[in-house]
C-alpha cells in the first residue's frame, strides 16, 4: 500500500490554499519524515468559549505523535480538528490554518466525507456496529463502492489489526462478543479499512486492561510503517512508549475562571521526557503539576 | 506466552548484546596494553590509547539509549533488574578501558629503561589470570550463571596475591635507580590489573543480582577481605 503521495485532487478539485503564518522556530533536528499536518496558529471556539488558542504542530508521516496534557486542555479538541470532526458540532468553529499535505484542510471545496475516509479515527472506547465481525471491517469499504474485493480487504485489514487469528473462524458473529480488546482492535481494522493515510486514536486504550493495552501499543507501532498516528492520551506513560513526538497541552485559566488550552511543548518524546525545555512540561512529567 | 512488548524486549536486548561486544573490547584492550608493557612496545600503547575512543563512544551510546529506555518503558521485575545491571556494567566496563589505557601510558614512560624479567613475568601472569575472568563474568551475564559468577572471588585470589608481592619486588630493585623508576610504573601497571580484577568480580555480583534480586559484594562473603 503505497501512502507515500496522497492523490489530492479526490479531496478538494480546486483546493485554495490560504497563506501560512511563518513556522514555530525549533532547534531539533530536522526529521527525514516529510510534514502531513501543518498547523498553524489554530484557535477552536464552541460558541463563545475558546477551547484552545494558538497552536502550532507540525505532524510528521510514518510517525507517532502523541498528545498529552491533563484534563481540558483541548488535545482531543485539536485531533478532532484534523479529520474536521468539529464540523458535526453545531457551535464549533475553527481559525487559523491546517494543511494537510499542503492543502488547506478547511478549504471550500474540501469534501469532509474524503476527508474521514483518507482521515480514519478510533475512539476511546470501543464501538464496533451491532453487526458481525465481517460487516464491521467491510462498512467502509461497502460504503466507498469497494464491493469486489472485500473479502481480502477484510482480511488484510483484520491482519494488520492483528486481530485476524482470532476471528477468522468466527467472521460471522457478532462484534460485540468480543473482548473490550479485540473490539478495539476490530475498530482500528475497521477503520483503516478504507486504506486511510492517517489514523487519528483519541484514548485508544483507557478503557482496557493493562494486556489489553500493551497490544494496542504495539499494534501501533506495526502500523506506524504504513499509517501516520496521531493519540490523544491521558496516560503519559503510553506516550513514552509508544510515540516519536510529544505534544504537552496545558490549561491558561483567563478571567471569570474561563479554561483555555494551549501547547506548552512539542519535541521529540525522548526529550519530553528526559530533558524538557519548559519548566511546565518538567512539573507535569514530574507529577509536580498544579 | 507471548511476548507483549516485543519492541521494548528488542531494544533492551540490543543494548545487552552492545554490552557483550564492549567486554569483548576490554579484553581485547588487556592483551595489548600488557604487550606494550612486555615487548617495551610503545606504538602497541598509542593503539590501545586510541582504542579507548571506541569504548568510550559506544558507553555514551549506550548510556544515552539506557536513559531513553529507562524513562520511555518503565521497566519492572527482571527487566528493570536487567537494566540496573546494564548501568553498572556499562560503567564497570568502560573503566576497565580507562585501566588498559593507564597500564598503556605507564609503558610509554618506561619505554627504555632496564627491566627486571621476574617483574614482567609476573604481570604477564597477572594479565593472563584478569582476561579469563573479565570472560567467564560476562559469558555468566549472558547465561544469568550465578554458579559460574560465584567462581570469580576465588579467581581473582591469585592476582590479589600476585598484586601484593608486586611491593617486593619493586624495593629488591632498589639500589638500581633507573631499573627502579622502571619498577616503580610496574607497581602501578600492577594495581591497574587487580582493579581489573576486582571489576570482573563486580560483574559477577551483578549476574547474581540479576538472577535473584539481591545485591551483595562478592568480598564479603567469599571472606577473601581483598578487594582493595
Amino acid at each position: 500500500m503505497n501512502m507515500e503521495q496522497p492523490d489530492m485532487s479526490q479531496i478538494a478539485s480546486t483546493a485554495e490554499l490560504r497563506p501560512v503564518p511563518p513556522a514555530r522556530v525549533s532547534d531539533e533536528p530536522s526529521s527525514e519524515h516529510p510534514v502531513v499536518f501543518e498547523v498553524r496558529d489554530l484557535d477552536v471556539f464552541y460558541g463563545d468559549f475558546q477551547a484552545v488558542r494558538g497552536i502550532d504542530l507540525d505532524i510528521r508521516q510514518h510517525e507517532i505523535t502523541a498528545l498529552i496534557g491533563p484534563s481540558g486542555c483541548g488535545k482531543s479538541t485539536v485531533i478532532r480538528c484534523l479529520n474536521r470532526m468539529n464540523d458535526l458540532i453545531e457551535t464549533a468553529r475553527v481559525e487559523g490554518t491546517v494543511t494537510y499535505h499542503g492543502v488547506d484542510l478547511y478549504g471550500p471545496d474540501v469534501d469532509p466525507v474524503e476527508v474521514r475516509r483518507r482521515i480514519g479515527m478510533v475512539f476511546q472506547k470501543p464501538n464496533p456496529f451491532p453487526k458481525s465481525i465481517f460487516e464491521n471491517v467491510a462498512f467502509g469499504p461497502r460504503i466507498a463502492g469497494l464491493t469486489a474485493d472485500l473479502d481480502d480487504i477484510v482480511e488484510e485489514s483484520l491482519r494488520r489489526a492483528a486481530l485476524w487469528d482470532e476471528v477468522k473462524d468466527k467472521l460471522d458473529e457478532p462484534a460485540l462478543a468480543l473482548s473490550g480488546g479485540q473490539q478495539q482492535r476490530l475498530c482500528i481494522a475497521r477503520a483503516i479499512a478504507t486504506s486511510p493515510d492517517v489514523v487519528l486514536m483519541d484514548e485508544p486504550a483507557s478503557a482496557l486492561d493493562p494486556i489489553a493495552t500493551l497490544r494496542i501499543e504495539e499494534l501501533m507501532i506495526e502500523l506506524k510503517e504504513d499509517y501516520t498516528i496521531i493519540v490523544v492520551t491521558h496516560n503519559m506513560q503510553q506516550a513514552a512508549r509508544v510515540s516519536d513526538r510529544t505534544a504537552f497541552f496545558s490549561v491558561e485559566v483567563g478571567e471569570g475562571g474561563r479554561r483555555t488550552g494551549r501547547l506548552v511543548e512539542f519535541d521529540l518524546t525522548e526529550r519530553i521526557f528526559t530533558s524538557p525545555s519548559e519548566k511546565e512540561t518538567e512539573d507535569y512529567i514530574t507529577g509536580r503539576f498544579g | 506466552m507471548n511476548d507483549r512488548r516485543t519492541h521494548f524486549h528488542r531494544e533492551l536486548a540490543a543494548l545487552e548484546a552492545d554490552l557483550v561486544g564492549v567486554a569483548g573490547r576490554a579484553e581485547g584492550m588487556i592483551a595489548e596494553a600488557i604487550r606494550a608493557v612486555v615487548e617495551d612496545a610503545p606504538d602497541v600503547a598509542d593503539a590501545v590509547i586510541a582504542s579507548d575512543a571506541e569504548i568510550d563512544r559506544i558507553y555514551l551510546d549506550i548510556h544515552d539509549r539506557w536513559l531513553e529506555l529507562m524513562a520511555r518503558q518503565q521497566p519492572m521485575g527482571s527487566d528493570l533488574r536487567l537494566m540496573s545491571a546494564i548501568l553498572v556494567l556499562n560503567a564497570t566496563l568502560e573503566r576497565m578501558g580507562d585501566q588498559c589505557v593507564n597500564i598503556s601510558k605507564m609503558a610509554k614512560v618506561v619505554h627504555g629503561l632496564p627491566r627486571s624479567e621476574q617483574i614482567l613475568e609476573e604481570l604477564q601472569e597477572m594479565a593472563d589470570l584478569v582476561r579469563p575472568m573479565v570472560r567467564r563474568s560476562v559469558a555468566a551475564f549472558i547465561r544469568r550463571d550465578v554458579a559460574a559468577a560465584l567462581t570469580l572471588p576465588e579467581m581473582d585470589e591469585p592476582v590479589d596475591r600476585l598484586n601484593r608481592q608486586m611491593y617486593q619486588r619493586v624495593v629488591a630493585c632498589g639500589p638500581r635507580k633507573e631499573q627502579l623508576e622502571w619498577a616503580t610504573r610496574m607497581m602501578m601497571v600492577a594495581r591497574a590489573l587487580e582493579r581489573i580484577g576486582d571489576q570482573a568480580v563486580d560483574v559477577a555480583e551483578q549476574v547474581v543480582f540479576l538472577a535473584t534480586g539481591e545485591f551483595r559484594e562478592f568480598g564479603d562473603t567469599a571472606g577473601s577481605g581483598d578487594r582493595t
